[in-house]
């Protein structure tokens, strides 16, 4: 096996070499990258791969100090859609 | 309602749980865990002086501590989001949510991978979990392994698998990708090492470390590094070696090593395969800042503390009305550090509420944060120091934009 045929985004099975091709040809901020080959938007929530896709587009791009690359959302855990929601009086 | 959640019960939750319930606070702690104590349930090591660090032993005290003041502590509990509503925070955590005055963040840090092609076999964990099950769990992860990726972390980490009398094959680098980064350049390897020689005085004392203060002597010591690796407790650390591929058809057989240069470019023909049939891959940590990254905090990012560090003053307090953070959500450091700043967290937010504390106890607070760290045995960025000056820059830039508007 060879870095090309690596799984970077084991969720949703993106491979490095589909990272470092599309972080080329599009000169990505890490959040283009995530858009365009859906890495780090699994059911893990890009928990795994998140600096793996980040340290790719900063090949590319200038770190902005000031922002989070790969913006946080709520939920930040996996939650059943039944319990999202619920109020209880504690 | 309550007075304040604290989320995580690692040193600086429960620390600060303590210190608050101590000022007459009404406390709820909220973990995903089943045990109280975060990240210091699996440290051990040694100290100067011959002492040891055992977090076991050091959350059970804590834990019996806030047992003494009945603290409510719930595990199990995995919070999903947080919001701030009218003049309080929601905090939503699986099917429940509850609400209090004031919010403490303290959900710690996170590891990073290294990638190499094999990674994703049966057997590859990171170096976290194998010290979660080795010194928590008392289950040994496998008979012998190799640790890819040479720091701070994963040279105590092989210290403890060694005492638990796991054979660590070795503890070499990642190979070059545009992922791995300085983790995989020897050179920078090794003076980011040469920072923290008192942690392996093995190591360094055959290195002659005080000879490598200059930078052609690294050179040379990078040059001259024995390809095999230098022992430390008996593990060969190979700075000269990388491990290019993970082998293994359904999980983890062996990995291949190759020599590199001084800047990582593997040497043609230089390939060797060990078995081993567990892997440790070390990127090392980040803080774990997820939920304050939903609450609209403002956020920098610092090399020396890690990476994404919410805004925060040196008493802990965020910009948002009524949050507050404290330990490695902070900056990645000691337990020790972690513990020193729950304290001034708790008394921050006590004052806050209009509790009695006195600004001199809480300048005291903070001035024990600084010489703790100091003091500190372990440091994960030599030049912590500097991190938390850039912060606190920051930290007045805003203060003082905030004035302005006022007037
Ligand atoms: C794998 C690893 C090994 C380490 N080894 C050492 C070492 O040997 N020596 C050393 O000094 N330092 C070590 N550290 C650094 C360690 O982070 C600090 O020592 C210290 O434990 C930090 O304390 P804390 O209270 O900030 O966070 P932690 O101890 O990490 O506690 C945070 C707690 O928050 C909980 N939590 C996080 N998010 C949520 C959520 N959304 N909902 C509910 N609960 C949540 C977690 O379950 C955890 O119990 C290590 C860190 C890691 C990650």
């Amino acid at each position: 096996m060879t870095d090309r045929d690596m799984i970077v985004c084991r969720c949703e099975e993106v491979t490095y070499g589909e990272l470092t091709d599309t972080a080329e040809k599009f000169g990505c901020t890490s959040r283009e990258l995530k858009l365009r080959t859906r890495a780090g938007m699994g059911y893990c929530g890009g928990r795994t791969c998140r600096s793996l896709v980040d340290a790719i587009a900063l090949a590319a791009t200038e770190r902005d100090v000031t922002q989070i690359t790969l913006k946080y959302q709520p939920p930040v855990r996996p939650v059943h859609f039944g319990d999202l929601g619920v109020i209880t009086n504690d | 309602m309550r007075d304040l959640i604290i989320i995580g019960s690692g040193p600086a939750g429960l620390t600060a749980a303590i210190t608050a319930a101590e000022h007459g606070l009404d406390v709820l702690v909220l973990d995903e865990y089943h045990k109280p104590g975060g990240r210091l349930l699996g440290q051990l090591y040694e100290e100067p002086g011959g002492t040891w660090w055992n977090g076991i032993e050091e959350s059970r005290k804590l834990a019996e501590r806030a047992g003494v003041l009945g603290l409510d502590i719930r595990l199990g509990k995995s919070v999903h989001n947080i919001e701030q509503v009218n003049s309080s925070w929601l905090v939503h955590a699986d099917c429940e949510t509850f609400e209090a005055k004031s919010l403490l963040l303290a959900t710690g840090a996170a590891e990073a991978p290294v990638a190499i092609p094999g990674w994703t076999l049966p057997g590859v964990m990171s170096v976290g979990a194998a010290q979660v099950m080795t010194n928590v769990h008392r289950v040994k992860p496998g008979k012998r392994g190799v640790i890819i990726g040479v720091n701070v972390l994963s040279s105590a980490i092989a210290m403890e698998l060694k005492i638990a009398d796991i054979e660590v094959a070795a503890i070499a680098l990642p190979k070059t990708n545009q992922v791995n980064g300085s983790a995989s350049n020897p050179t920078e390897v090794m003076n980011a090492l040469l920072h923290v020689s008192h942690m392996a005085p093995s190591l360094f004392v055959k290195m002659g470390s005080k000879l490598m203060k200059n930078d052609f002597m690294k050179k040379m010591g990078i040059t001259f590094y024995p390809k095999n690796g230098v022992r430390m407790w008996d593990i060969p650390v190979m700075l000269r070696k990388a491990v290019i591929r993970i082998e293994g058809t359904d999980q983890v057989e062996g990995v291949t090593l190759a020599t590199v240069t001084a800047d990582g470019k593997v040497i043609p023909g230089t390939e060797e395969v060990i078995g081993c049939d567990f892997v440790c891959i070390a990127g090392g940590l980040y803080p774990l800042a997820e939920l304050a990254a939903l609450t609209g905090c403002p956020f920098y990012h610092i090399n020396e503390l890690g990476g994404f560090v919410p805004l925060h003053s040196q008493d802990m307090r965020t910009p948002l009305d009524g949050l507050y953070v404290a330990g490695n959500i902070t900056g990645i450091e000691g337990a020790k550090v972690a513990m020193s700043q729950g304290k001034t967290a708790a008394l921050s937010i006590a004052k806050d509420l209009g509790q009695d504390i006195a600004d001199t106890s809480l300048s005291e607070a903070v001035r024990q944060i600084s010489s703790t760290r100091t003091d500190a045995h372990i440091q994960f960025h030599p030049e912590v120091d500097a991190g938390r000056r850039k912060l606190q820059e920051y930290w007045d830039l805003h203060d003082a934009e905030k004035r302005k508007v006022m007037v």
